[in-house]
């Protein structure tokens, strides 16, 4: 996730920065996409105690959103396979601009932009090719379409940026899906995700797949440590009684490392991690489970399992105040540290699978 | 201590094989299961306030009985940490554990050495630490040598009479908020903005029932037995109190109450999930150990581990077998995930 904070530090040694923009709104710290009772959709900004600041109207379900460094503009996805993306400018609810996926192509959900804040990139699908592409948008020239870099795999999902660098992340999923087959993986028997970093420009760096025996764990999001670290969260597509680990973490140049709990708490996760997220401290990184109704936190440094929080339909996880902050599928906004506290509730209200952190 | 009594002895009605709606399981359990046990909180730690005021010596065999049936009465409801439970912190307040920063011995302490005049009355003393309310505290207050010891008699004897006074404050907040409010709201589900069908409220239910086996699995059982090569007998919950094992089976026979007003009885789901519950609980009573020393021998490691695994079973088949029975729907992002 981009720092509009750790940016906002960088840039204003060397240019002047404008103010942030974000602070009319009474400075989110959050953005969240939900579904409301009537069945509409809109994107949420949240305060650090999960105080509702804005909402503004999407046209469809939500998934992610990708906040611009410095402009109250966040950029929020249609869940896949959708085709649009809106820009919208937090401050009056306008939308700035609209991404239209480039002819036989969709978007994966997710996106993030460059350093500067001048280019938005974002996951799609090449559905003649079902090979796996970045889009690259000018933000600074009211997001017109640049072109497109491979991914480096099939099923790009979430992606990220390297803090204080544009070395772009890419969560490449390894599912090969098609609109006219809905949401069916197409390539079970050859899958092989894998966590791929890029440049700008689209050259590999480097590229890091499982054990041929993890081949089925669809590696789908990513949450990044200020000093670089990734961490990666999977969803199994394999046999049930298979409970292969859900969350790894890497640093470049080095072996992912599998974290997991003892046995059976894991095994509650159902084989699926929604979420993952490093605690605000970076100590901590959690993953969350809508399926299996938990959060695990694991110990960052030593890889430890430290404990699960009970939480109905939990996904979007973002750091907090106490450590992470989660939401749920029932409006709740709920701190976690070494307890579990319900900050707000907002009936009427489904978050949806992800937090974005402002901050 | 005394042996241990189903105190829910209300007929737990055979459900006959007639399928039930949704709304009735959750009036049911609402009525039979979650009523009774808070207003029992309620009873139980009215007594033990009252005592207090009369007798605050730790030592006191009447005063013990009476945090003891308190206690036990807790135990029965720890599961339902939702709604009532979820709001101002009730939760903490009356049950702050796992400990693992020794934040209750040290409030505590702060407290007594301070001669913290939030004793004096239950506004102020709402607004001390969690770790220094409810019943983990009282244990402290009334087995920890340390804590018996530390500052003066009068001081700490108005202590266990601001907790005991606190906690009784928590659970008559506990009980009028189940009975003018949340329990219509889970039993009306489907007209009001917090529960948005039957379907939702009984999953709520369901996430109590879950909550319980889980503690009970990760916390109650598996801190004492922490590894086979490092067992952490000195993490078992209660056990100042001699505890331990007790509320495993309070828990247990609390959520196999709970389960045998939801399960249905077609294709033999409630059966199941009575014989599991039955041989978790047999297995308990016949630990001879109250506070889990055993697991630092290979042979109590194994009887110990043995029913946290047939707990384990228990909060398998609710996800393999009740939940789907009572055709309880995914939620917003389960069903539908990315």
């Amino acid at each position: 996730m981009p720092s509009r904070r750790a940016f906002l530090a960088g840039a204003a040694a060397t240019l002047a920065v404008p103010t942030s923009g974000w602070a009319a709104l009474g400075d989110p710290a959050y953005l969240a996409a939900a579904r409301r009772d009537d069945g509409t959709h809109a994107l949420h900004g949240l305060s650090a105690e999960g105080q509702i600041l804005f909402a503004r109207p999407l046209p469809g379900r939500g998934h992610a959103a990708a906040a611009h460094p410095t402009r109250p503009e966040a950029v929020a996805f249609a869940r896949r396979p959708g085709v649009f993306a809106v820009v919208l400018n937090c401050a009056d609810g306008h939308a700035e601009a609209t991404l239209e996926a480039a002819p036989g192509r969709h978007f994966y959900g997710h996106g993030v932009f460059s350093r500067d804040g001048a280019t938005l990139f974002t996951t799609e699908n090449d559905l003649d090719t079902l090979q796996g592409r970045i889009g690259i948008w000018d933000a600074s020239a009211g997001y017109a379409r640049v072109g497109d870099i491979a991914s480096g795999g099939i099923g790009p999902h979430d992606i990220a940026r390297l803090p204080d660098s544009d070395v772009l992340v890419v969560a490449n999923g390894g599912i090969a899906t098609h609109p006219d087959s809905g949401r069916e993986p197409l390539n079970l028997a050859t899958m092989r995700p894998n966590l791929a970093y890029l440049t700008a420009e689209g050259g590999v760096i480097e590229t890091q797949e499982l054990d041929a025996a993890l081949r089925l764990n669809s590696i789908r999001h990513l949450a990044l440590r200020a000093d670089g670290l990734v961490a990666a969260a999977m969803q199994w597509q394999g046999a049930d009684d298979a409970a292969p680990p859900l969350v790894l973490t890497h640093r470049r140049g080095e072996a992912p490392r599998l974290l997991s709990a003892p046995d059976a708490v894991h095994r509650r996760m159902r084989n699926y991690a929604g979420s993952v997220g490093f605690s605000r401290d970076g100590t901590r990184l959690a993953i969350t489970s809508p399926r299996g109704a938990q959060t695990q936190v694991f110990d960052t440094a030593e890889g430890r399992f430290l404990r699960t929080s009970r939480l109905p339909d939990v996904c979007g996880l973002a750091p907090g105040a106490e450590g992470f902050l989660v939401t749920n599928g029932q409006g709740v906004v709920a701190q976690l540290g070494d307890r579990q506290t319900v900050l707000t509730r907002h009936p009427g209200l489904s978050w949806d699978n992800h937090l974005i952190a402002l901050g | 201590m005394r042996p241990l009594i189903l105190s829910f002895c209300l007929a737990v009605l055979p459900l006959s094989g007639t399928a039930q709606s949704q709304p009735e399981v959750v009036a049911r359990v609402v009525d039979q299961h979650v009523l009774p046990g808070f207003a029992a909180l309620e009873s139980e730690t009215a007594v033990l306030a009252d005592l207090a005021i009369r007798d605050c010596n730790p030592f006191s065999s009447a005063l013990r009985r009476a945090y003891g049936t308190a206690f036990d009465a807790w135990i029965r409801v720890s599961h339902l940490a939702f709604g009532p439970l979820e709001d101002e912190n009730r939760l903490f307040a009356l049950s702050f554990w796992p400990d693992e920063r020794g934040m209750t011995p040290r409030s505590l302490e702060r407290l007594i050495l301070a001669n913290d005049f939030a004793v004096e009355s239950q506004q102020e003393f709402a607004t001390v630490s969690v770790a220094a309310r409810g019943f983990y505290a009282l244990e402290f207050l009334l087995y920890d040598q340390r804590i018996i010891s530390t500052g003066s008699d009068e001081y700490r004897c108005a202590l266990v009479q601001a907790v005991t006074r606190d906690i009784h404050q928590t659970a008559q907040e506990l009980d009028l908020a189940w009975r003018t409010g949340f329990a219509d709201l889970m039993r009306n589900a489907g007209d009001n903005d917090r529960f948005h069908s039957a379907d939702e409220a009984l999953r709520t239910l369901l996430g109590g029932l879950n909550h319980g086996l889980e503690y009970t699995i990760d916390l109650r059982l598996g801190r004492p037995l922490g590894t086979f090569e490092a067992p952490r007998p000195l993490t078992a919950e209660a056990r100042r109190s001699g505890r331990s094992l007790r509320h495993v089976l309070l828990a247990l026979q609390s959520l196999d109450q709970m389960t045998a007003l939801m399960a249905p009885d077609k294709d033999g789901v409630a059966e199941r999930l009575a014989a599991l519950f039955a041989s978790a609980i047999t297995r308990a009573q016949l630990l001879d150990d109250p506070v889990f020393v055993s697991v630092t021998e290979p042979e109590g490691h194994l009887r110990i581990e043995d029913l946290q695994r047939r707990v384990s079973d228990i909060h398998d088949a609710v996800q393999a077998d009740l939940i789907p029975a009572l055709g309880v729907g995914a939620g917003f992002n389960a069903l539908d995930g990315d």
